[in-house]
């Protein structure tokens, strides 16, 4: 067999993809920025900046510090709103030949089901990638990714305005993230994407001040992973077939084939594509040579395909 | 507005031909090119993306303005040792392998007949300017730019026989008076802003420095109704307009436009500081 013999193509749910690889929302603006940099026809699929009812302009500065092996954003889910989304965006998104989806949120619950339902109206969307997250705004926000039960109520709402499917994108801050993933899923969610980042901060020592403006920030790039693998794994155990999106500090092929053997279906790249535009590209190469080497044919092959280690007899005193 | 080049900016690896080091933690660092790049066209004030092969530390590439830009495939940077990024590119190596976004961004706006450029650096905010006033000096003459260039000590004052070569007249000041004025360049500045509004000469500032630096030249140029354009800085991640951290405050429909894509070159009156 030889490299080309894999087919990289996968499914998510009733989702086709070209590969498992899905740019990261937050990370790709809305694509247009990165057409000029990479071949955006060879990525799986786009996740938009998080889309919200009306145009958001963000937190104040400083907004971003990099810290070990990842960094700190407050950015304030700045987007440009459902309405500019729909007429100026998305026709561009949609041409790309690539699967289209779109991060969306709210402010309260009318707001995400006013959201949800608008999205509706456009053309070429593949999956509604909803939110739930939010560690960047002050109101309310933080219930919804981390109460089962409110999750629960918020997702059966928008998924009953939606005939585009809905996968809900998981906070790691959440206590019990199996609690919520079959939360979502009884709620009639898609799928789940996760991680979202994890809250954290940074002091300057000369300043004596914090390095972001809102004092706390989502912590996102490698230094998350060993985390995000974990989760992936709690809930792919719990919830067998059930479709997971896994990311958090995805910058290579290895990386990649962890989260699928963790138990994840597809992928997003994030903070990796700052510092190299074409990483998807990248890592969706390296993804292709280690699947052949490791001896998978199809990324699906390999999804949970984690071994446990062989047990030492217990011991008994 | 600022003057615009176009979208010329590639992404590709280039490799250390020379790292210069020019005293005080200042060195210039040339790179080759592995393919034709955009670099060529640079508009003083662009920059440049840069990472060298530091894995998965030191996540993001650090920002830099364009120095010099010889030909499509060679171009190098001025930098100064400040945090961890800036020292591993201080000690980079002949042949090291970089990965490079350049030219981003919007730059200074090239000189106008009958205007007078004064151009002012502080530290580390010599590299475009000294770049303007090249580029200037030889396209419309040495006295269509004057460079007020200031440091901490006369160690921080670089290049000075280059605008010398260049017939450029300079004005310069350290804050331990080890050369030039004693103080801020702002100070030489202030004289002279007064002596062209009094001969009713006509003047523009092109600044780029510490912001406490950006700051005044700011309110002198908005005092004196003199228009100004200020080169400025913020914390990146990508450098072209996709993470959206680099947000500068101004004034208008929108409270932040972003430093990477939108400048780093802006009109002192867009700017929002109190
Ligand atoms: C448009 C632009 C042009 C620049 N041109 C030059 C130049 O020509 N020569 C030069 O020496 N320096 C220049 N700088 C500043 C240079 O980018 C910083 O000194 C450098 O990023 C510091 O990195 P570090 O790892 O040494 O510092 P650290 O403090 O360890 O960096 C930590 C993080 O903060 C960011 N950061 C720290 N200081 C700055 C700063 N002043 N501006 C932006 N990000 C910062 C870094 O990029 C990094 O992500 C420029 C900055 C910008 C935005
Ligand atoms: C600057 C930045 C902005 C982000 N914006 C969003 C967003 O709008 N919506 C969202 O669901 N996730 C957002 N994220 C989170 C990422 O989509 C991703 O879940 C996280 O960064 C982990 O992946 P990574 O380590 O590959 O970056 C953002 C991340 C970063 C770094
Ligand atoms: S640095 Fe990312 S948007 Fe400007």
């Amino acid at each position: 067999m030889n490299t080309s013999a894999v087919d990289l193509a996968t499914t998510f749910g009733p989702v086709g993809l070209s590969t498992p690889f899905i740019a990261a929302s937050g990370c790709f603006a809305y694509g247009e920025q990165f057409a000029a940099f990479t071949d955006l026809s060879l990525l799986g699929g786009i996740s938009t900046k998080g889309i919200s009812p009306l145009p958001r302009y963000g937190n104040p500065v400083p907004r971003i510090c990099e810290t070990a092996s990842g960094m700190l954003n407050s950015i304030g889910l700045e987007n440009v709103g459902l309405e500019v989304f729909l007429s100026e965006k998305l026709p561009f998104l949609r041409e790309q030949g690539l699967s289209v989806w779109v991060n969306f949120f709210g402010t309260d619950f009318e707001t995400y089901i006013e959201c949800a339902r608008g999205l509706n109206r456009g053309q070429g969307i593949d999956v509604l990638e909803m939110n739930i997250s939010c560690p960047n705004i002050k109101k309310g926000g933080i219930e919804f990714g981390t109460v089962p039960e409110v999750a629960h109520r918020l997702t059966k709402a928008c998924v009953e305005v939606s005939e585009i499917p809905i996968v809900v994108k998981l906070s790691p801050n959440a206590g019990d993230i199996v609690g919520m993933a079959q939360a979502v899923k009884e709620a009639g969610a898609m799928g789940v994407s996760l991680i979202n980042t994890i809250t954290g901060m940074a002091i300057d020592v000369h300043t004596q001040m914090p390095r972001i403006a809102t004092t706390y920030g989502g912590l996102s790039g490698p230094a998350i992973k060993p985390i995000a693998l974990r989760m992936v794994h709690q809930v792919a155990r719990a919830l067998p077939g059930f479709p997971i999106c896994g990311m958090g500090g995805i910058s290579n092929g290895e990386d990649a084939l962890e989260f699928l053997l963790a138990g994840a279906h597809c992928l997003q790249v994030g903070t990796a594509c700052f510092a190299e535009p074409g990483a998807i590209v990248r890592i969706t190469d390296e993804l292709r040579n280690l699947l052949h080497r490791v001896g998978f044919s199809t990324p699906s092959e390999a999804v949970g395909k984690l071994k446990t280690r062989p047990q030492e007899p217990a011991w008994s005193a | 507005m600022a003057y615009e080049a176009g979208v010329s900016a590639t992404a590709f690896t280039a490799h250390v031909e020379r790292n210069r080091p020019l005293g005080a933690g200042y060195f210039v660092l040339e790179f080759a090119a592995t393919c034709e790049t955009g670099v060529a066209d640079v508009v003083p004030g662009q920059f440049a993306m840069v990472r060298g092969d530091w894995g998965r530390d030191l996540l993001n590439p650090r920002a830099f303005s364009v120095f010099e830009a010889a030909d499509s495939r060679h171009f190098s940077i001025l930098g100064k040792v400040f945090g961890r990024g800036t020292k591993r590119l201080a000690a980079a190596v002949p042949g090291e392998k970089m990965t490079i976004l350049a030219p981003l961004g919007v730059g200074f706006r090239p000189a106008r007949a009958g205007v007078t450029q004064l151009l002012v650096a502080g530290g580390v905010g010599l590299p475009p300017l000294h770049l303007q006033a090249k580029r200037n000096a030889a396209a419309v003459g040495p006295n269509a730019v004057e460079v007020f260039y200031g440091g901490r000590t006369r160690d921080d004052l670089l290049l000075l026989e280059d605008f010398e070569a260049w017939g450029v007249k300079t004005h310069l000041a350290t804050e331990d008076g080890s050369l030039g004025t004693r103080g801020y360049v702002t100070k030489p500045l202030v004289s002279r802003v007064r002596e062209a509004a009094q001969r009713g000469e006509s003047v523009e500032l092109l600044a780029c420095g510490p912001t406490g630096m950006l700051q005044a030249v700011r309110k002198l140029g908005l005092d004196h109704g003199v228009p100004t354009q200020l080169c400025l800085e913020e914390h990146m991640a990508c450098g072209f307009g996709v993470c959206l951290g680099c947000a500068v405050p101004v004034y208008g429909e929108k409270p932040y436009r972003y430093c990477c894509s939108d400048g780093p070159v802006f009109d002192a009156q867009e700017v929002r500081w109190s």
